[in-house]
């Protein structure tokens, strides 16, 4: 067995171990930092925030910005929290997952497959449900580079994980239902692209293409869009709490002198779902405008997000600007969500609509094997020698 | 015509079909058929032709609800409010994510106004439609009795032994008695000589046969079950 498991087995559990030590000591550093949440002056935080970001466009931490109190945000503070509405006694919700075969640099052809699972569900008076998938074979050179004419920019790691996120949106457009009951579409995971943060501005609007048209489509049909993260490991909101503990230079601790430094140093080592668990369930809290640097080639679709406590965790909800800035379509989304959590079969819950999508989604691995098989027999039978790199052909036979 | 299920297994004794409505596959016991048009019958790309069509008759040995995809089990949806039927309202992604799937063994067959009470020389086509018979149908199929050896098969070959799940054969033939039993009006000559084929099939083994007499017998009216 090349795993060793013995030294593995001891090391489990010292560092099980080590989490039971640090817990006491976090909860009473949770208790004081959701104290200063509280306490935190709205304004003077997004002027702090802002007045960092300026100074430093590239600043290394993901902070949650408050957005205009004047738009009626924050009347009970940072920490302030709503109640989920009820439900509409009919409406639709959409979720959609994707999953890829991405491109094989062993394969002899270049290709890439997307497929995006959706679960269109009905509730009310004449339940519904509309399990499906749509899926592209991607192999021309307008899908295979972000600059098709001069080839270049191709699709694969980050571009590609980019779009494949983009195509979950981009179908919406066939799903959609053209009628007048309350609809909600739910994408399974944030809709923040951050990873393409780092690319060329070309390439960013390039990729960035399909999902801000798909949310603009949503835009125009009225119909709210929520990114739903599960088990979150974001911290933009503890972050922001430590630029408004720090006297100084933010992320500069060496030679830190605050009384606060180490409630700071606590903080960095939660999550905003630690901070935000004292929501009850069904709660969600206040609205946060994200501050990823890709977010400025959103435009007027700026990303902002709240947490919600969905009954056994705290969940993290993306949302366009437009849903931010429209009190009805946010009530909507939050009523649907903590529905569909209490229609969830599991424990914790997790909306059946992302779960049908997902199941939708997979691909199997003898699928992938057979389009694999269709691929080679396509290009044998027009007599295209399939030739496979060698270490590839090493792995498939695995000869002893 | 009424397309209760399509075939979803097939084999030379019976098959394995999908029931078009959730959790109501057709009754244990009852006679489904498949109808076949043209002789060859099991390419799907021939369409009729080639002689008269054939009816395959079949008799439902066991109706199973569970989840489409074998690697996802059910789970407890139930809570104080919604329970029951309600949990399909409540999850309507239930109906496409849940099947109903029923077996049936192959009794016999109709081909140009003639009944044959053995198997088929050939094994009905995947996919084909499974459908409930006219009445007509029913009662001239079991006008006469050698089908029952067919459904009495699996006992007399492996005895009362079945494996977890299954329909115990005898449970099955008893089923299909009441069923025609029934669906022949209350035909009490009928059952008298389905019984006296079934003694015959079972002289051996008196144990098996009074299993069997007792659950065709007519329900007689004995008050409510839940007591006066």
């Amino acid at each position: 067995m090349p795993l060793k498991l013995g030294p593995i087995s001891s090391q489990v559990r010292r560092m099980a171990q080590a989490l039971a030590d640090q817990s006491p000591l976090q909860e009473a550093y949770l208790h004081q930092a959701r104290q200063r949440l509280r306490n935190a002056d709205v304004d003077q935080l997004r002027a702090k925030l802002e007045r960092h970001l300026l100074r430093q466009p590239r600043f290394p931490w993901l902070v949650a910005k408050p957005l205009d109190a004047g738009l009626g945000f924050y009347q009970q503070g940072l920490a302030g929290t709503s109640k989920a509405p009820p439900a509409p006694a009919e409406f639709t919700v959409i979720g959609t997952d994707g999953s890829s075969i991405p491109p094989d640099r062993h394969s002899p052809v270049r290709y890439f497959v997307l497929n995006v699972g959706y679960a269109l569900l009905t509730y009310g008076p004449q339940p519904n449900a509309l399990l499906d998938t749509q899926s592209r074979l991607c192999f021309e050179d307008k899908d295979l580079y972000v600059f098709p004419e001069r080839r270049d920019g191709a699709i694969e790691g980050v571009l590609f994980a980019a779009q494949m996120e983009a195509e979950s949106l981009r179908v919406l457009r066939e799903v959609v239902p053209d009628n007048s009951r309350p609809t909600v579409v739910l994408r399974d995971g944030p809709l923040t692209l951050w990873t393409l943060q780092n690319e060329k501005d070309n390439v960013q609007r390039a990729l960035l293409r399909d999902l801000l048209e798909g949310m603009s489509f949503l835009r125009e049909r009225g119909i709210p869009l929520g990114g739903y993260v599960s088990f979150t490991g974001s911290r933009d909101v503890t972050n922001s709490l430590r630029v408004w503990l720090c006297e100084g230079q933010p992320n500069q601790c060496e030679g830190c002198t605050s009384p606060d430094h180490d409630l700071c140093q606590a903080l960095a080592a939660l999550r905003d779902r630690d901070l935000f668990a004292y929501l009850e369930e069904g709660e969600r809290s206040e609205l946060f405008a994200g501050s990823s640097q890709i977010l400025k080639a959103y435009g007027d679709q700026w990303v902002d997000f709240f947490y919600a406590n969905v009954g056994g965790e705290v969940a993290r909800v993306e949302v366009p600007r437009w849903v931010s800035l429209n009190a009805e379509q946010l009530g909507l989304l939050h009523a649907v969500i903590h529905d569909q959590c209490q229609r969830s079969p599991g424990f914790p819950p997790y909306p059946p609509a992302l779960l049908e999508a997902h199941e939708q989604a997979v691909i199997t691995m003898s699928e992938r094997g057979l389009v694999d098989k269709m691929v080679e027999q396509a290009l044998g039978q027009l007599g295209y020698p399939v030739i496979r790199s060698a270490k590839d052909d090493s792995k498939r036979r695995r000869g002893v | 015509m009424t397309r209760i299920g399509e075939i979803i297994e097939t084999m030379s004794t019976g098959f394995v079909a999908e029931s078009f409505e959730l959790n109501h596959p057709p009754a244990l016991g009852s006679l489904v058929v498949v109808r076949l048009p043209g002789a060859g019958l099991v390419s799907s790309t021939r369409q009729g032709g080639e002689g008269a069509g054939i009816d395959l008759y079949a008799v439902v040995t066991y109706g199973q609800t569970a989840g489409i995809d074998p690697s996802r089990r059910a789970v407890r949806r139930s809570t104080d409010e919604v329970f029951d039927g309600a949990i399909y309202q409540h999850n309507p992604e239930l109906e496409r994510t849940l099947r109903t799937e029923f077996g049936a063994a192959l009794v016999g067959f109709g081909r140009s106004g003639r009944v044959h009470q053995h198997l088929p020389s050939q094994l009905p086509p995947l996919h084909f439609s499974v459908q409930e018979p006219t009445s007509d149908e029913v009662v001239r199929f079991t006008e006469r009795l050698q089908y029952l050896r067919l459904l009495a098969t699996p006992y007399l070959a492996s005895g009362p032994v079945s494996s977890a799940g299954q329909v115990p054969p005898l449970q099955v033939l008893s089923a299909n008695v009441r069923w025609v039993y029934e669906a022949r009006g209350g035909d009490r000559v009928w059952l008298d000589g389905a019984a006296r084929e079934i003694a015959m099939l079972l002289k051996s083994d008196y144990e098996a046969l009074l299993t069997v007499l007792y659950a065709i017998e007519p329900a007689e009216s004995v008050g409510t079950l839940e007591g006066s």
